[in-house]
């Protein structure tokens, strides 16, 4: 229970200090008498006080760090206001905390209020404080080595330098009234992917330096600029969405549009690929009816029910970046091919009982060929052609169901249906033309198969008769010469 | 006896550069849909302006090959019956008697080639393979074309036969004139470098007497031995002058 204790050496201090030749510049901060008088002891490493509840805390002050800070060129007395040169009143603190919580109130009368609510991470604070929870301006500043907001601070990188305020709430605001609290948490993002990056490789124009007050009309208009850093490591990625749907309809003025952190997410960005259903899920937020078909059909229900990490989520037919419009013409004509992708690899269908058939029947039948044909015009002679009936205009879109099952009678009975969209006039014949997918054989049309077989062996015969006819003919015509 | 003789009326004539044009489009296009993979297919198809075109143009040779066909089959009625021509496309017993006869000639068991008539066999088997093959494709074609129409009365399965019998059918029909007629109108010995007969309607006596002995009988009103005796005596006495010549000029 002792007060504040001093050990006074100050006559030898002095001596040192101004009499023998320092290091450079270590007379500068002689600029007082009364801070003279008081680095006498508190220059001295290991003077500390000590509280009630017997925790101690050091009361050293570094010279050179104080007059370095931003309170360099002020005495003593101004901030410790009961002290002088002469006057060192003695007084107790019950802790540390009361001790801190106490001092800390000092700064707040020449910093009111008014001005430290400007920077939006104190006016959380003040709130906090009227709650009933003190606000100690030494906890961040540091009390002596007290740092201008702009300088270089005493912390040993800039993530410690942002965090000091960004690991809390903070709230941004903007001109059309609209607010959004962004609190960083520190252990997300040293998980994330972007770990090792530094907050300045991202948020570009910050650092320990600099924080350029910025103005967003809206909270989305702050999303939009934000995701256009992604673009500077990620500039693939960037140019693949200009060319997808989410990009045109930005560009249409529809704000709402999904750009890169809507779907990555920033702080806590996780590689999207590896979590399929989570993959799925972020689609869902826009596209909830779309999802909700999915999750019914036979890929969603894999997925979601059985956990089947072969079964496609959504990026893997729409892309993850080159989002094009779905019901374009390029899209259409790439449907087979997206489909084969996992329909024509055995390894991935074989274990289901697929066969792996339906890709090769499909593009070697009337409109497969068309199809094929029609991409190449495309790209040489461009000629848009007629839609041409793709995988899912048979088997649907969202809502595949199986065609193996209770649900194959279904998916037969929709085929008519689904012929009279192109042939208005076809009869219930019609979808039999079509072998749905088997190759023709005794069992599955029969006429079909023998037909083939017939002239499988006509042909070489006749061949080998035609050939042999015409030999023989030149070989008799050369003899009788 | 004359030197020339007529053998092909100009209707068979102008029948005959119809059915040249319109095979020689319906291969290129149908050839390239068959095989449309391949890279010269995928070329000619791009080159006509897409498969659509090709589509249209192969089925518009089709209908005028169709339309070409029916007019021969309605005229050799009509000729056969009413203006009693001679049915010389008939195949005969005689027609395989002489296939055999051939073979063996050809073997060296036979000295001389089988005699015929205006047609020999390998022309009339020709002929009836490329009629009823174009009646297949000519039907088979039509189901592809308007498939909506004719599963009306017809079950579906019969559009992806009709596809197998037009696709197989025209290699047959191709084998046939690229492997037969080509080779006996052009690259056959006897005729090469082209038998031009059909284009000019034409056909000289020496080889009516090597390849239609009996129709010239017919025509001459003798028989065939005896065309065959006087065309010895004939080149007997040639050689004869030949050797006479000879002498005199030593």
């Amino acid at each position: 229970m002792r007060g504040m204790r001093a050990t006074l050496f100050a006559p030898a201090l002095f001596f040192i200090l101004v009499l023998l030749p320092g290091p450079a510049g270590s007379e500068q901060f002689i600029s007082s008498g009364e801070i003279q008088r008081c680095l006498g002891c508190h220059a001295k490493p290991g003077i500390s006080i000590a509280f009630k509840n017997k925790e101690t805390q050091a009361a050293f002050v570094d010279p050179g760090k104080f007059k370095g800070s931003a309170h360099g060129s002020m005495a003593c007395s101004s901030c410790h206001a009961d002290f002088a040169a002469g006057e060192h009143p003695a007084r107790t603190f019950k802790s540390k905390d009361q001790y801190r919580i106490k001092s800390a109130l000092v700064c707040r009368r020449c910093h009111t209020d008014e001005q430290i609510k400007k920077g939006s991470v104190h006016a959380e604070l003040l709130e906090e404080e009227q709650q009933g929870k003190a606000m100690v301006c030494t906890n961040c500043h540091g009390s002596h080595s007290i740092a201008r907001i702009s300088g270089k601070g005493a912390l040993a990188s800039e993530e410690q330098y942002c965090m000091r305020c960004h690991e809390r709430r903070t709230t941004l605001r903007f001109k059309n009234g609209e607010s959004r609290a962004i609190k960083v948490d520190i252990v997300l993002l040293k998980t994330s992917v972007h770990g090792k990056l530094d907050c300045s490789d991202c948020h570009f124009g910050f650092s320990s330096d600099e924080h350029p007050q910025r103005n967003f009309r809206t909270s989305r208009d702050f999303t939009l600029a934000s995701s256009e850093s992604c673009r500077r490591c990620h500039f693939d990625k960037y140019t693949k969405t200009l060319e997808g749907i989410h990009y045109a309809i930005l560009s249409q003025g529809q704000m709402n549009a999904p750009v890169c952190i809507d779907c990555h997410g920033s702080h806590e960005i996780a590689r999207v690929g590896k979590e399929r259903t989570a993959s799925a899920r972020r689609c869902q937020r826009c596209h909830s009816k779309e999802y909700d078909t999915y999750a019914k059909s036979v890929h969603g229900n894999a997925l979601f029910n059985e956990h089947n990490q072969d079964v496609p989520v959504c990026a893997d037919c729409h892309t993850a970046h080159t989002i094009l419009d779905p019901f374009s013409l390029d899209y259409r004509e790439r449907i087979p091919e997206m489909c084969s992708k996992c329909h024509a690899k055995k390894e991935i269908v074989g274990k289901y009982g697929l066969s792996t058939d339906v890709v090769k029947t499909y593009l070697s039948d009337f409109h497969g060929v068309t199809l094929g044909l029609y991409k190449m015009q495309r790209g040489e002679n461009y000629k848009p052609g007629k839609p041409i009936a793709v995988c899912t205009d048979c088997h649907g879109r969202h809502n595949i169901t199986s065609t193996v099952g209770p649900n194959a009678t279904i998916v037969k009975k929709n085929l008519l249906k689904r012929c009279q969209k192109c042939h208005a006039d076809a009869n219930e014949h019609f979808p039999d033309t079509w072998l749905s997918h088997y190759e023709p054989s005794l069992t599955r049309a029969p006429l079909v198969f023998i037909a083939g077989i017939v002239f499988k062996i006509f042909i070489p015969i006749m061949i080998i008769g035609l050939v042999l006819q015409i030999l023989l003919h030149i070989w008799r015509y050369a003899i009788n010469r | 006896m004359k030197d020339t003789y007529r053998r092909f009326s100009a209707a068979r004539i102008i029948e005959h550069l119809v059915q040249i044009v319109t095979f020689c489009v319906l291969v290129a296009t149908g050839l390239s849909q068959k095989f449309y993979s391949s890279d010269i297919s995928v070329w000619f198809i791009l080159k006509l302006g897409g498969i659509d075109n090709a589509r249209i143009i192969h089925r518009g040779a089709g209908l005028l090959f169709s339309l070409a066909a029916v007019v021969h089959i309605v005229a050799a009625i009509y000729g056969t019956i009413v203006r009693k021509w001679q049915p010389s496309m008939i195949i005969t017993k005689n027609d395989f008697r002489s296939a055999v006869h051939n073979i063996k000639y050809y073997l060296g068991i036979e000295n001389l080639p089988s005699m015929s008539g205006k047609y020999n066999y390998t022309q009339k088997f020709e002929y009836w393979g490329i009629l009823t093959g174009g009646l297949m494709m000519m039907g088979t074609g039509a189901v592809l074309w308007q498939p909506v129409f004719f599963t009306r009365f017809m079950t579906g399965e019969l559009v992806p036969l009709a596809k197998v019998l037009h696709s197989e059918e025209a290699l047959v029909v191709l084998l046939i004139i690229a492997g037969w007629h080509i080779y006996n109108s052009i690259f056959s010995p006897e005729v090469f470098p082209l038998n031009v007969s059909i284009f000019t309607g034409y056909i000289p006596r020496e080889r009516m007497v090597r390849e239609h002995l009996h129709e010239l009988a017919r025509i001459e009103g003798r028989t065939p031995e005896e065309i065959r005796a006087q065309m010895q005596k004939d080149a007997i006495r040639e050689r004869e002058a030949e050797s006479e010549e000879a002498r005199r000029r030593d």
